[in-house]
């Protein structure tokens, strides 16, 4: 892949921008209810991540990725409230489960290929959806949610004042996630993922089984989704049936699809921007922008996800590879133009 | 034995409605190897259209109106289908992970729309006074509305039963579902049959869209959502491309699902979801289908 040799203090420029954010207070990061509108993009984004290595770099595509985000939410807020655990133990202990549950889940699912796959998790995702809603036994709280009692857990966590805490805390989680994915991605088994995504038949031929390597990518990416769950209880204060919902998946793959598959950067981009989107476009639409246009064009416009889904179908249809496969593009081009000059 | 008989002519019912919603869905998956989320929406613009007759054209409350209903439902939800499949599905042809995303945006988009035109709460359609009316059999008091679904989505299968084994068009759909890459070679147009496929596959889906609209709580936006899950899981129980294999699958999950919910009360989802993992575990191809190709 082709690598700009100064990507790394763009990094390194972005990551202390957004740290030093809550003390100087550009973009409003002084401000309470943007350093929480932040630290969710963070989680999205790094939630897209999560999903990437999945679809982007294995080639599956699935729809029940957002049940981990919501068993590591779920079962951290359980062990906390109900068995009086502290929270790291009880964060692991969620961890630990979610991986126990993505390889059953993934065992069953992996038996089928491609499309059926999506279908399949997609039935998975849903029933941990309606096991959350039907709140058996009082365990989930239902369709309210389960919030995490604030006196339990350290209390620098608690309080608006302290909210700058957890935007930090879901900055080191996003960077956290992105090494990891850097690393198994360039590892021999993100090799394989990738192996697998282009050419399956090939990858058993080398005497490699691709049923464990996908297994793997499954396992991997849902028990990273699973910390993010627990970061996202953190900074709503409670766990939502909502983040266990296909629309969160979907909202994920949008994401990947926008920003752009199998790159890592153009996924985290892409989650962060939709979540910024979907937050400001609301507001935007509600505005004055459109109030001049008559309802029949109004309505829809005032829905987020009229405009991010026809981005997103442009961007399928006829340009495939969203922003960052556009950069890699132009880097391409502007690079053989160099080379042709000489 | 009077619930028995009850929640078994229910479990029929509902599993009529989960054939009209899957039956379009393991065709179009069968032929062209489309998995089509827009499914959902397909019903839910089909539903508006029945609510449309139903409560403006002829608010009457009459069989008439919810017949017509029905059928404008089909013919709504069939243009739909058509219009997305000449418009977008063709354009990327062969390239199946795209045109599985390109519907997910379809459904987006479309769900916007509808929610901006429509407001996002359901409504409840004008429906006649029998629908609520009950018949007895074997001491069960059995309302009469699951024999309309039963009615529709047999009508359904007999149809397009008969399209595929007794027209030019159901031989082509036939031979494409077994070897798509051969009927091409033949030189025999697919395109029609895909076009047919949609067609049918959206009207069905938009006539169980109505009837869901009456049966559930009223016609929303959003109400495609489940429902295409159920579709999914009764395609992939089924077996892709299978016809019959659809319809036994929708029987054998609607029956399931409602005798867990009497017996293990609320646990019927979670029942299906299970009952999918072992089928997925054993048969990885459906009760019906062919092995994968």
């Amino acid at each position: 892949m082709l690598k700009w040799s100064g990507s790394r203090y763009l990094i390194g420029a972005i990551l202390l921008f957004f740290a030093a954010g809550p003390f100087i207070g550009y973009l409003r990061l002084d401000n309470a209810g943007y350093q929480q509108t932040f630290a969710l993009a963070f989680c999205f984004g790094a939630l897209a991540l999560t999903y990437d290595l999945l679809f982007g770099f294995t080639g599956l595509l699935s729809f029940g990725h957002a049940l981990f985000v919501a068993s590591g939410a779920y079962i951290t807020a359980i062990a906390v409230n109900r068995f009086g655990w502290s929270l790291l133990i009880a964060a692991l202990f969620a961890i630990a489960v979610t991986w126990i549950l993505a390889t059953l889940i993934g065992f069953a699912s992996l038996r089928t290929g491609g499309i059926t796959f999506a279908m399949v998790t997609l039935a998975f995702g849903e029933a941990g959806h309606v096991i959350i809603g039907k709140n058996f036994g009082g365990w989930t709280n239902g369709e309210n949610g389960l919030p995490i009692q604030a006196d339990l857990i350290p209390q620098f966590l608690v309080g608006v004042a302290n909210t700058k805490y957890l935007y930090w805390m879901a900055l080191a989680l996003l960077v956290l996630i992105y090494l990891a994915a850097w690393w198994i991605t360039e590892s021999s088994a993100g090799r394989v993922w990738q192996g697998l995504r282009d050419n399956e038949v090939r990858v058993s031929v080398l005497g490699l089984n691709p049923a464990r390597f996908k297994l793997l990518a499954f396992v991997v990416s849902a028990t990273l989704a699973s910390m993010i769950g627990v970061m996202l209880l953190l900074v709503q204060g409670l766990a939502t049936p909502r983040l266990a919902t296909a629309e969160v998946t979907i909202a994920l793959l949008l994401a990947v699809i926008i920003g752009g598959a199998a790159t890592r950067w153009g996924a985290v981009l892409g989650g962060v921007i939709y979540s910024l989107a979907s937050n400001r476009l609301q507001d935007l639409n509600q505005g004055e922008l459109v109030s001049g246009l008559p309802t029949f064009i109004s309505g829809p416009l005032s829905e987020p996800t009229f405009i991010l889904g026809l981005i997103f179908i442009l961007i399928v249809m006829f340009a495939p590879g969203g922003i960052s496969g556009a950069y890699y593009r132009s880097r391409l081009k502007y690079l053989t133009k160099k080379i042709s000059q000489g | 034995m009077s619930d028995f008989t009850l929640i078994l002519i229910s479990g029929v019912g509902l599993g009529a409605l989960y054939f009209l919603v899957a039956s379009g869905l393991s065709l179009i998956y069968g032929l062209m190897g489309v998995l089509n989320f827009a499914h959902g929406v397909f019903l839910a613009a089909g539903a508006f259209g029945g609510f449309w007759v139903t409560n403006t054209l002829m608010p009457d409350m009459s069989s008439r109106s919810l017949a017509l209903a029905i059928l404008m439902g089909g013919l709504i939800s069939g243009t739909f289908a058509v219009i997305m499949e000449k418009l977008i599905i063709t354009r990327l042809y062969e390239r199946h992970m795209d045109q599985a995303l390109v519907t997910v945006g379809v459904t987006l988009v479309v769900t916007a729309m509808m929610t901006g035109w429509f407001g996002p709460d359901a409504r409840l359609m004008y429906i006649p006074g029998w629908y609520y009316n009950a018949i007895e059999i074997f001491g069960a008091n059995v309302p009469v509305d699951r024999f309309l679904y039963i009615g529709v989505a047999l009508a359904i299968f007999l149809v397009s039963m008969s399209i595929l084994k007794f027209t030019r068009i159901g031989l082509v759909i036939r031979a494409g579902v077994e070897n798509r890459s051969m009927v091409t070679a033949l030189g025999i147009n697919v395109k029609r049959a895909f076009t047919t496929v949609f067609f049918v596959g959206g009207f069905a889906a938009g006539m169980g869209g109505v009837l869901i609209g009456a049966y559930a709580s009223g016609v929303s936006p959003f109400m495609g959502a489940s429902w295409l899950i159920y579709g999914f899981i009764v395609v992939v129980v089924g077996g892709m491309g299978s016809i019959p294999g659809t319809a036994l699958a929708a029987l054998l999950i609607g029956v399931t699902k409602q005798f867990a919910n009497f017996y293990i009360s609320g646990l019927g989802d979670f029942i299906v979801v299970l009952l999918l993992a072992t089928v997925l575990l054993t048969r990885p191809q459906g009760l019906l289908g062919k092995a994968a190709h």
